[in-house]
């Protein structure tokens, strides 16, 4: 009997069957996500109701959208939300994983407490919300009532600053667990050798902080620093559900309006050209956070 | 010392508590709005137990509204989802640790980009692509669009969870004479179980809270969700509370059992490394 001939060398062999196994993934993005992302991008250039109309327009959206105050406005709305909410997380959600860091009693009970408003889903999140925001019979209105910090009943939601703040915090509310739990995750990779030591050492709460426990969590940081900003750039449901985008627009974030301007108005194109410009946006912020984080600790 | 880690203790307590009550509250007053009857919902006040407790909210909205067929429907498409989100991103994530290949590289970073993009943006093209292939308005097409969703971050999950099992283990079976897929189920697999259960907890949880793309890509009333059909009660002329807050516990009821079954594999997993960079 002859040896069977080689076709491929063992290490082309090893990496066809490394393609092999990631080719399942592979082909649904390629086939799921890459094509409807460039079939929205060539929908911008188009005057299309998806059925019958389907002009050329070239770059004419993009033009009227950066030339219209309006769309400025719906971005700014929603930089200022994804701000104060990215902002929010960190901040409380790097509290509590502090907090729940060390054994002590009660700890899982906390924790499996403090994750229930992201498991919760969101649309119940958002309507729960409306309804003790409710000016007649919401649960917030009566209390103020009862205790005379307030003298008649208010439209919480219908007032464009107490709206947009309500917003922010069922937001903050609804997302901060996620990053609690990733931080808590790159908590405890560090190795408590170097944190005994540079207590003996005798720094400070502070300086251990700032020192030791930030450089060290820097890949976690950064990787939820910009899932969590990109997440919440482009995030819909909640709001949709409380405000649908007003009132006044005050809420009127860019989702929704890429939203209302396809499934409401009917136009497709206008809307493809607005998302192709959040992808855009997001790609740039992801960019320069990358860029910042490892610059300042490196 | 022993008093000032008293004090911490307790300041630690009372903040805990404080936010514990932030976080339930709402919840709460989710419950004891379905359990109360429209007259006292719609007299408003501040009452935590029901006058008059009835479960009829319950009822009504098995009956008066579709909502067997919403669980049907959110149970069909979460579980199909699920299995074969999941067991891509299992292939992807022990193809990415275990082998060296050309475009490994842009692979991972594509998983990344892909999280980049306003999925907003997707749905239009999605709402015409499913038209072409004869699918819009069914399970299969909406399925399909939610498998995109979540092979990315779940292969992402399983890739780092794999990093974190020795392939030494992989080796010595190859030296046996294992077949490379035996050993990915015989060996590699159960070690990460924990990994790969809370890939499936991520993915179970976008699946079935999903709405933007359920509500544009279903139409026909025995296809919705749960969080289309509770979505279509806020439009409604009147609202009623009661019934409103009942489905809104109902949908979260299963995703709430199977996340406290579950939830210490959940920060386990996370800290082999689904995090890491």
């Amino acid at each position: 009997m002859t040896k069977p001939k080689r076709f491929l060398s063992i290490q082309q062999k090893s990496s066809l069957i490394g393609i092999c196994f990631i080719l399942p993934a592979l082909s649904a993005l390629l086939l799921l996500v890459l094509y409807p992302m460039l079939n929205g991008f060539y929908l911008s250039f188009f005057n299309t109701n998806l059925v019958n109309r389907n002009t050329f327009v070239g770059l004419r959206y993009y033009g009227e959208m950066l030339t219209k105050p309006d769309f400025y406005q719906t971005i700014f709305t929603t930089i200022k939300f994804t701000l104060l909410v990215v902002v929010g997380h960190f901040m409380v959600g790097g509290l509590f994983a502090g907090l729940l860091n060390k054994p002590f009693p009660g700890r899982t009970l906390y924790r499996v407490i403090l994750v229930l408003p992201w498991v919760i889903p969101e649309v119940s999140v958002g309507l729960i919300w409306k309804w003790i925001f409710n000016p007649v019979y919401g649960l917030v209105n009566s209390y103020l009532l009862k205790f005379r910090l307030l003298k008649e009943p208010k439209a919480w939601l219908s007032d464009p600053k107490t709206a947009f703040a309500i917003v922010v915090f069922i937001a903050i509310w609804k997302g901060f667990p996620m990053i609690m739990l990733m931080i808590t995750a790159g908590l405890q990779t560090l190795s408590s050798d170097v944190m005994e030591a540079a207590i003996i050492d005798g720094s400070s709460r502070i300086q251990l902080l700032r020192y030791i426990v930030i450089p060290s969590l820097k890949p976690v940081l950064l990787s939820s620093l910009i899932l969590d900003t990109l997440w919440w750039f482009k995030h819909f449901t909640l709001v949709y559900m409380m405000t649908q985008g007003g009132p006044e627009n005050a809420t009127n974030i860019v989702s929704i309006d890429i939203y209302k301007t396809a499934f409401e108005y009917f136009k497709y194109g206008q809307a493809a050209a607005m998302s192709a410009i959040v992808f855009i946006i997001c790609f740039v912020i992801s960019q320069l956070q990358r860029r910042a984080l490892s610059e300042k600790t490196s | 010392m022993k008093r000032r880690a008293r004090i911490t203790m307790t300041v630690r307590y009372i903040i805990l508590t404080i936010a514990s009550i932030l976080v339930l509250f709402p919840i709460l007053w989710m419950i004891s709005t379905s359990l109360k009857d429209t007259p006292e919902v719609m007299s408003g006040g501040v009452n935590w137990i029901p006058k008059k407790l009835t479960f009829d909210a319950y009822k009504r909205i098995f009956t008066d509204y579709p909502f067997f067929s919403y669980y049907k429907s959110s149970i069909l498409i979460t579980f199909c989802t699920v299995s074969v989100g999941v067991l891509f991103a299992i292939f992807a994530g022990y193809g990415a640790t275990r082998f060296q290949f050309k475009g490994k590289g842009a692979f991972l970073s594509f998983l990344l980009v892909t999280q980049m993009f306003p999925s907003i943006m997707t749905l239009i093209p999605f709402y015409k692509l499913l038209k072409i292939l004869g699918l819009s308005n069914s399970y299969k097409g909406i399925i399909l669009v939610y498998i995109s969703h979540t092979i990315p971050f779940c292969s992402w999950m399983m890739k780092g969870y794999f990093e974190s099992i020795p392939t030494s283990l992989d080796e010595s079976a190859m030296i046996d004479g294992g077949k490379r897929l035996q050993i990915l189920f015989q060996i590699v697999a159960p070690l990460a179980l924990p990994g790969i259960a809370s890939t499936a907890i991520y993915s179970f949880i976008q699946t079935w809270n999903e709405f933007m793309f359920a509500s544009i890509l279903l139409n026909s009333e025995k296809l919705k969700t749960l969080p289309v059909g509770i979505g279509q009660m806020n439009g409604f002329y009147r609202i009623q509370y009661n019934d409103m807050m009942a489905a809104c516990f109902v949908a979260s009821v299963p995703i709430l059992i199977i996340y406290i079954l579950l939830q210490r594999y959940f920060i386990s997993s996370l800290v082999a490394g689904a995090v890491k960079e």
